[in-house]
């Protein structure tokens, strides 16, 4: 019996989960392979922008220009650009944090309690899918200033989607968490800390995702209608004098923001949700 | 009043079908009862009703005396399939029973409890990693380690060796026994098991249930002397003649419910 008992007694060394020490599958390329995928798409589309900049008969303002009339514009936009990407930060960062804010906490409540369900759900299924961008005109002309109509359409654009996900993660919740919970006493506040809130957290972060693109894209929609600065009215500005190789750049460099923007909440979902690895 | 828990006729039925049919047994303090049956019989669902996560639909089920209707601190439930919160590090998912159990005590005091009991049971290098970094067998170490801390004097165990090979789940049943023997006082358990021989080496007593719907069939004392030995109980005539009994009550409950379709 001892023998068992010491054996039991035995420190077992951690095993990884099933899967975890797998390599990628014999078939995939190495990392020039893989490298190689990756920028091929840009490559091929580079190209293609280069030879119908230089073959297209477009007179003497190109609605084209060529990569590196566009590359030389972008740099000698820089200071207006990053002037413009400090102004939208200051709409998008407080926009996007109340939506998160109020969506997960709304989201859990909802999701864990049927009366709220009852209550709030069909308000969400009819306020939910209103495209935000009909909300623009309306914000400019009810609050006081243009900044505070952005913020408010940021919010609603990335409010629902976060809302719905921390409700759809929190009725996702296994009912073996639930019956740890009760077993455990855990109630109320705790109960939504300690266990629905790191359980629903996957469902939150795609709905943090989807809400932070919404977010870029009502920006600069909103700074499209009456804005003095911000990455939408540098693009708009242009257009409007015709500079195209500027406003093509200013296109390109939304885009870099934004892909920074999402690879950014990419990293903290992946750091936040190790568990699931 | 008998200490202990209590079923008086107890029923239970799921969306008007029963799933347990009028159940006496009452389980003194201190005393590990195995509870066995075919899948189905409702061996679960009694669980549940003793852990107080399931109401009973009839009679009239309590714990030392006091009506059970919602999950207590003194009824403490391991599953099996090691419901640790994966997103709590193993120390974490012992010190938040402690913090239940203990509300008084400071956070540095619970974590070093709840390394003691992880220690105690084997878990040592364990301490700081997390659920999905762990064996099944670590895992449900961990588990118990909870169960362990919540200090609960009932522990109701569902199949909790049920998913390991046999090896850990030889280690699991000595090492549940000895922390059950040691004890004192001793904890009342009540292990839920597919598993005769698991039944009997671990059991006082072994409650078989019926299946279709689920009710008692079998209350049989396990003349067996503690401490146990496994090497010794192998060639034990009284292991092999109770074996034999509930496997001859289990087999006759089928013929019967076959018959009776």
């Amino acid at each position: 019996m001892s023998d068992y008992i010491a054996l039991a007694n035995q420190d077992l060394p951690a095993q990884p989960m099933s899967g975890a020490l797998d390599g990628p599958p014999l078939a995939a390329p190495g990392w020039p392979g893989r490298a190689l995928e990756s920028v091929a798409v840009w490559v091929v589309l580079l190209l293609a922008w280069s030879v119908a900049s230089v073959y297209l008969p477009l007179g003497d303002n190109p609605l084209l220009p060529s990569p590196l009339i566009t590359a030389r514009a972008l740099w000698e936009s820089l200071p207006e650009l990053w002037a413009g990407t400090l102004s939208s930060l200051t709409i998008l960062l407080p926009g996007f944090a109340l939506a998160t804010l109020l969506g997960i906490v709304a989201g859990l409540a909802v999701g864990t309690s049927l009366r709220l369900q009852r209550m709030f759900l069909p308000f969400a299924k009819v306020a939910g899918p209103v495209p935000p961008t009909v909300y623009i005109p309306y914000a400019i002309a009810i609050l006081p200033t243009f900044r505070l109509s952005a913020i408010f359409v940021v919010f609603i654009g990335a409010f629902w989607p976060i809302f719905q996900n921390a409700v759809a993660g929190a009725h996702a919740l296994e009912q073996r968490y639930r019956d740890n919970a009760r077993i455990l006493g855990l109630r109320g506040f705790e109960y939504q800390r300690r266990v629905v809130f790191p359980a629903a957290l996957p469902h939150i972060f795609t709905g943090m995702a989807v809400g932070l693109a919404f977010s870029f894209i009502l920006l600069t929609v909103a700074e499209l209608f009456g804005a003095n600065a911000g990455l939408g009215r540098f693009v708009q500005y242009y257009a409007d004098f015709a500079d195209y190789p500027r406003m093509v750049a200013g296109i390109l460099y939304t885009g870099l923001v934004t892909f920074l923007a999402m690879t950014l909440l990419d990293r903290v979902r992946r750091r936040s949700l190790f568990w699931l690895r | 009043m008998g200490l202990g828990l209590k079923l008086e006729g107890v029923s239970f039925a799921y969306d008007a079908t029963p799933v347990l049919q009028d159940i006496h047994v009452h389980i003194p303090e201190g005393q590990f009862v195995s509870l066995l049956g075919a899948s189905g019989s409702g061996k679960t669902t009694l669980l549940r009703l003793a852990a107080g996560l399931n109401e009973v639909s009839g009679g009239r089920l309590s714990w030392n005396g006091v009506p059970v209707c919602g999950p207590s601190l003194e009824r403490g439930v391991v599953f099996q399939d090691y419901a640790l919160f994966p997103w709590l590090s193993v120390v974490d998912n012992v010190e938040i029973a402690i913090a239940k159990a203990k509300p008084g005590i400071r956070k540095a005091e619970r974590l070093s409890e709840a390394r003691g009991y992880l220690r105690q049971l084997g878990l040592a290098a364990a301490i700081g990693k997390y659920p999905g970094e762990l064996s099944g067998g670590m895992r449900q170490r961990a588990a118990i380690a909870r169960a362990l801390a919540l200090g609960s004097p009932l522990l109701l165990m569902d199949e909790p060796f049920g998913a390991l090979d046999p090896v850990n789940r030889a280690r699991l049943q000595d090492l549940l026994l000895a922390a059950w023997e040691l004890a004192t006082p001793r904890k009342t358990i009540v292990f839920v098991t597919h598993d005769v021989d698991e039944a009997i080496y671990l059991g006082d007593r072994l409650i078989v249930l019926g299946s279709s719907p689920g009710r008692l069939i079998a209350d049989l004392p396990v003349p067996l002397a503690r401490p146990r030995e496994r090497c010794n109980l192998l060639d034990s005539h009284s292991l092999h003649a109770l074996r034999e009994q509930v496997a001859a009550t289990l087999v006759q409950d089928t013929l019967q419910r076959l018959r009776a379709a």
